[in-house]
């Protein structure tokens, strides 16, 4: 299957990846910046499944097993994110993640 | 008496005898309060020395000859590349020939007798066992010394005896002056030492670079006949070599020996017992020097410009230490300078060539010396103070002591029939008969000579202040008395052995004593008729010596010397013994500890300052740099990012930069 | 046969874990495992094959080796390797016997008995393993291991400043492990070796072209000559010193600065002898710089420990000067002379140490006229000063002669500089006797009472070996010569 257009998938993930990252840098909010880390995270799972199609056949399978595996850890840190989230609320009152600095030395 | 050649065989017994005696006495002495703390097992043990001492020198006497047995190897090097490469080996062993029978007497000699004068003079004093063992391991050195086979033990030996005399200077420890003394002895002997040391390097070197070397570095580098021809022979393109090394080995002898320029130790000595000087001067420390000296010329050898400096360094000695000994008041170092003084005349004498007269003058020189340490001794012991001018009129409660200190005196001039009369002219007469080697023998020969009236000047005048006139000029002295049979039983021995020993050398047995194989030449004595007017200057000089002693000294006289006089800022100087002990402490002092010093400085402050500047460079660096760990997730999310495009410029722009600007593919 | 040194190696560890649970008993452990050790070192003596006359022939190679695979993969070949020849026998004696002597010095340590003695048994296991590895990262992991027993001996045990004294030991050697770490796995990989044997690393090492072999000796040369320590990355000693307890003071003195010696005669000076050949004129700038500075610092210090300390610089400056030489006679020279320094320097240690306990200071100035108080503690310093100094007799004098008789033949009149640094060191030892021992009593606590039995039994041992090992260095002298180096045993 060696007729799918290359560029038009992998800019298309590049771009997710780098909203991802705009996302990461610039948001503050817990939640948004959780969001954004999915997008990178959802770019990554899209390289993934576009050359296990690319590369096709029984080699292929492998890149497709990562992508559903990385779909269930996208899945697991999003949960642990939100428990976070709800905990850093308790605790701080905000989810501003600029506020939360209890890991500096 | 064939038989009795067999003890040459175990001539190593002296040593061991004495050896077992420090071990015994060292373990067990502070428990023999009765004995002495020791004293008389020591006594005897340097007895049982004293018999195998005299019966070696028998036996020589009766048929000289080398006895060589290799006893023990010390260690073994298997032939290797290099520069021993049929191997190397040393080892400890005896060497009974006549001069070592020689001295073995003479050691054991004086050494039995200061052993039993000590046995009263010391009675008073704390730390009896500590001295005993150290004196007997005093012995066991020195009588170690004088039957080594080889440089190597001779080193050894050599380094125990600077060792032993410096437990016995410093022997009263309580004392800053004893203990400084001590310190002082064996640094300035040490310098010597090193010295030996490389001259050792340097003939075993040179005699293993040269192809008949190599077996002697396999056997052991044991004193042979052979070495001295092949020396003269083999060597010829390696005479700087050999003219260092022998310059090295007169640096050792010189600071044993206390030669000029390391003298300075000798006098400062003094702090220890009146005994142990008596020994140090007489047979053990000091005549170690000489020793090697007459050793290193019978079996090594020296080359001219060896000899020329020997005699120089000897010849100056007589003159420069005796000049010391007219001003000063102490009564040990008046004989002390003397000593330095007579060392001069044997250094001298192995110098011009005439090894077996210098040690010759060393065996008589050891009686006529020790007896009158223990004659200033007995005067101390009587009444406490060693200084001369407090003395006076001892004539007449001592008259064994004065008398014995007079024969002493008159060894010590040169007057015949007296011991040293036969052994210092016999050292006049061998280097007049040398005159021709070199011009500069001359001055040398003549401050010898010149010496010849200083001393018996010095010497009568200690005597004349001592033993004359009515009375102690110091009346709160206590009352003299003559000391018990255990301090006269020494005295009157070597009273007459400072009258007889000289005339000795007419025995036709003790003349074998004083033949070697190596030095035909020179056995003394050497004068013939022809030097008859020689030896008639040298005791006209003598004479002259001891009648301005009288004169100046006698009856009880004081000479003072006007302040006004011309010879004041000369008395000055020799009083301050030339200022070499000055100048001395003052490298030292000034010298090598404020170098020490700054060196310290440099450590701390500079090369840990350098360490300690890094410290502060890394902590203000981290102090920096933990600012950017902010705690703030996104900030930490975009230095990873950074980190990454860092990653991408390196590997897809600056890489194949390089990779291009080395040249690669 | 008998797998001789794993049974030791299993005693000491044994034995130090066992010393660390034992509370209490502790010492009781480690004396009893000192004792087993001692024997079973005098095992190996008799069973060394090398030593001349035994079955009539000199047996090259290293004896007692044992070789089990440790880890195997296609590119990285690791052996537990172990073997013994004379050099590192001598060296192993002399753990023996400063390890014995410590433990009975430290006999009375009161602040937490069971772990100091273990740390003690684990310093001497360490080194233990240093001198039999043939393995470069068993090698490795043994000289590590050595680092952190002393690290804690020091930080805890140790003086006012004990955790600067600390950290500055384990920085200076820490760096200097990992210079050394490139450089061992750099011999390995660069040379192709095809395992991390000595043999191969050895047989590879040696044809390699002299500038890498340069840069390899080089490296190496840096991590073992901190240890050493060379002038000037010397500044960690005289503190580190200072700081450790008396126990401390002693294995790091007697056995961690010859590891670095060890560490330069087995694993660069015989494996990269052209980078050797052209590093010469380095190491015999630092050797000479290590001796007369040594020297002369000694003459300027107040401090005791220091003293010894500074002249521990100078005779390891010595045992550089003498590998430096590349002779045989220079390479024996500097195995006597590491073994009798660790003697001697162990021995003045240990009096520094009771010179403290006894008077409350190791000011030299502030003491003065102790014999009479402490004739036995007195006899000790002087045996220890006479020893080093270089008196006959006693241990160092043998080592000295050799090495200086090496160092004419290598390098002529410059003898003279080691020469005539042995007054300046004869100057401060018969300085500080003359303030210290003698003279009027000063700076005396009332009571003061000479050392306890278990000080006494400490050096007296040490005085006990150097003596004999003095009157007798050809024991010592043969097991030497009987080493696969240099060429020995020869034709």
């Amino acid at each position: 299957m060696t007729d799918l257009p290359l560029v038009g998938f992998i800019g298309l993930s590049a771009a997710l990846l780098a909203i991802g990252l705009f996302g990461i840098l610039t948001r503050r909010n817990f939640i948004l910046l959780l969001i954004a880390i999915e997008i990178a995270m959802n770019a990554t799972i899209l390289n993934f499944v576009y050359f296990a199609a690319y590369t096709g056949g029984t080699a292929g399978l492998t890149g497709q097993s990562i992508a559903v595996v990385l779909v269930g850890f996208a899945a697991t840190e999003v949960a642990v994110g939100l428990a976070i989230v709800l905990a850093l609320n308790r605790l701080k009152g905000t989810i501003n993640v600029a506020q939360a600095t209890e890991l500096k030395l | 008496m064939a038989g009795l050649s067999g003890i040459l065989e175990w001539a190593f017994l002296v040593p061991l005898l004495m050896v077992i005696s420090f071990v015994v006495v060292g373990l067990a002495g502070t428990r023999l309060k009765r004995l002495e703390y020791g004293g008389w097992i020591a006594v005897l043990f340097a007895g049982a020395a004293l018999v195998v001492g005299v019966l070696v020198a028998a036996a020589e006497m009766l048929s000289p000859g080398q006895y060589v047995n290799v006893q023990y190897t010390w260690f073994q090097l298997p032939p290797a590349a290099g520069t021993f490469p049929n191997g190397f080996r040393l080892v400890a062993g005896t060497l009974v020939d006549p001069i070592s029978a020689l001295m073995l007497l003479v050691v054991t000699v004086v050494g039995f007798l200061v052993m039993l004068y000590s046995i009263e003079y010391m009675h008073h004093d704390r730390g009896l066992a500590r001295y005993y063992a150290e004196l007997s391991l005093f012995l066991a050195a020195m009588t170690g010394l004088v039957i080594a086979n080889n440089l190597f033990e001779f080193f050894l030996f050599w380094e125990l005896v600077g060792v032993c005399s410096y437990f016995l200077i410093g022997f009263y420890y309580e004392k800053p002056s004893a203990a400084s003394a001590a310190k002082e002895a064996f640094l300035v002997t040490r310098v010597g030492d090193v010295m030996f040391l490389l001259g050792i390097f340097l003939y075993f070197y040179t005699y293993a670079l040269a192809g008949p070397g190599n077996g002697w570095a396999a056997s052991g580098f044991v004193f042979t006949n052979g070495n001295q021809p092949f020396l003269a022979g083999a060597m010829g393109g390696n005479s700087t070599l050999l003219t260092v090394a022998g310059i090295m080995i007169l640096g050792g002898a010189a600071g044993k020996s206390a030669q000029f320029p390391l003298h300075v130790w000798l006098p400062d000595a003094m702090e220890g017992p009146t005994t142990v000087s008596a020994l140090i001067h007489a047979a053990t420390m000091v005549a170690a020097g000489v020793y090697l000296l007459a050793v290193t010329s019978l079996f090594l050898g020296f080359t001219a410009t060896d000899q020329l400096l020997i005699v120089a360094i000897g010849g100056f000695t007589t003159f420069f230490a005796a000049t010391m000994a007219v001003v000063h008041s102490d009564i040990k170092r008046v004989i002390a300078y003397s000593t330095i003084s007579q060392l001069g005349y044997m250094v001298l004498a192995v110098g011009a060539g005439f090894a077996m007269v210098g040690l010759f003058h060393l065996f008589t020189h050891a009686f006529f010396k020790a007896l009158l340490f223990l004659a200033a001794g007995s005067v101390i012991h009587a009444i406490g103070t060693q200084d001369l001018f407090k003395m006076g009129g001892l004539r007449k409660p001592m008259r064994i002591t004065a008398a014995a200190f007079a024969i002493g005196g008159l060894a010590l001039a040169g007057i015949p029939p007296f011991a040293g009369f036969w052994s210092k002219d016999d050292i006049l007469g061998g280097v007049y008969s040398q005159l021709g080697t070199h011009p500069l023998y001359w001055p040398f020969f003549l401050l010898a000579f010149a010496a010849v009236f200083l001393t018996a000047y010095y010497i009568f005048r200690a005597w004349f202040l001592a033993f004359s006139g009515d009375g102690p000029r110091d009346p709160t002295l206590p009352h003299a008395h003559e000391g018990s049979w255990v301090m006269q039983v020494p005295l009157i021995g070597l009273s007459a052995l400072a009258v007889g020993s000289g005339l000795l050398i007419f025995w036709p047995n003790f003349q074998s004593l004083l033949l070697n194989g190596a030095g035909a030449a020179g056995i003394p004595p050497v004068f013939g008729p022809t030097d008859l007017a020689l030896s008639g200057i040298s005791v006209t000089l003598g004479v002259a010596g001891i009648l301005l002693a009288w004169r100046l000294w006698g009856n009880g006289r004081v000479y003072v010397l006007p302040e006004s006089s011309w010879a004041q800022p000369v008395r000055r100087l020799l009083l301050n013994r030339y200022y070499f002990k000055v100048g001395y402490d003052w490298i030292g002092q000034r010298g090598v500890y404020s170098v020490a010093r700054a060196a310290d400085f440099v450590d701390q402050f500079v090369i840990d300052g350098t360490v300690h500047g890094f410290e502060r460079m890394f902590a203000a660096l981290s102090e920096r740099l933990r600012r950017i760990q902010s705690g703030v997730v996104s900030d930490y999310a975009a230095y990873v990012v950074a980190g990454l495009i860092a990653v991408f410029v390196l590997l897809l722009l600056v890489a194949p930069y390089l990779v291009t600007l080395v040249g690669g593919a | 046969m008998l797998p001789l040194i794993s049974l030791i190696l299993a005693t000491l560890v044994l034995g130090t874990v066992a010393t660390f649970f034992a509370g209490a008993r502790s010492r009781w452990v480690a004396l009893a495992t000192s004792v087993v050790f001692l024997l079973e070192v005098a095992v190996l003596f008799v069973n060394y094959s090398g030593w001349p006359g035994y079955n009539g022939a000199l047996v090259p190679g290293f004896s007692e080796s044992e070789s089990y695979s440790w880890i195997h993969l296609s590119w990285l070949q690791i052996n537990y390797t172990v073997g013994v020849d004379g050099i590192s026998l001598v060296m192993i004696l002399l753990t023996a016997i400063l390890q014995i002597a410590t433990v009975i010095y430290s006999w009375a340590e009161e602040r937490r008995p069971a772990a100091y003695f273990g740390l003690v048994l684990l310093t001497c296991l360490g080194s233990f393993g240093v001198f039999v590895a043939l393995d470069i990262l068993l090698f490795f992991l043994f000289w590590e291991a050595v680092l952190v027993p002393m690290f804690f001996l020091i930080g805890f045990w140790g003086g006012p400043r004990r955790r600067y004294a600390a950290l500055k030991f384990f920085v200076y050697t820490h760096v200097a492990s990992i210079v050394m770490l490139v450089g061992l796995l750099a011999l390995v990989f660069y040379s192709g070796a095809s395992s991390f044997d000595f043999s191969s690393v050895y047989a590879a090492a040696r044809s390699l072209a002299p500038v890498p072999q340069t840069f390899l000796f080089l490296a190496l040369f840096f991590g073992f000559g901190v240890k050493f320590p060379m002038v000037p990355f010397h500044t960690w000693l005289p503190d580190a010193h200072v700081e450790a307890p008396t126990g401390g003071s002693v294995l790091l003195a007697g056995l961690l600065l010859k590891l670095g010696g060890y560490g330069l005669i087995r694993w660069a000076v015989e494996v990269l002898p052209n980078g050797f050949h052209v590093s010469q004129p380095i190491l015999f700038f630092i050797a000479f710089l290590s001796i007369v500075w040594g020297s002369v610092l000694s003459l300027s210090q107040r401090d005791l420990k220091r003293l010894v300390a500074y002249s521990s610089i100078n005779h390891m400056g010595i045992v550089l000067l003498a590998i430096a030489l590349d002779s045989s006679l220079g390479l024996i020279a500097a195995v006597l002379l590491m073994f009798a320094h660790g003697i001697v320097s162990g021995l003045l240690f240990m009096t520094s140490g009771s010179v403290h306990h006894t008077f409350g200071s190791r000011d030299i100035p502030a003491i003065g006229g102790i014999t009479p108080t402490t004739p036995a503690l007195s006899t000790m310093i002087m045996v220890g000063s006479l020893a080093s100094l270089g008196l006959p007799a006693l241990i160092s004098f043998p080592a000295e002669f050799t090495a200086l008789l090496a160092t004419w033949n290598g390098l002529g009149y410059w003898v003279f500089v080691p020469l005539g640094i042995l007054v300046v060191t004869a100057a401060f030892y018969l300085w500080m006797m003359q303030r210290m021992l003698f003279g009027p009593p000063k700076g005396v606590p009332i009571g003061a009472h000479d050392v306890p039995w278990y000080e006494g039994v400490g050096m007296g041992i040490l005085v006990a070996f150097t003596v004999l090992f003095g009157v007798l260095p050809g024991l010592l002298v043969n097991v030497i010569v009987s080493s696969p180096i240099k060429g020995w045993p020869g034709p």
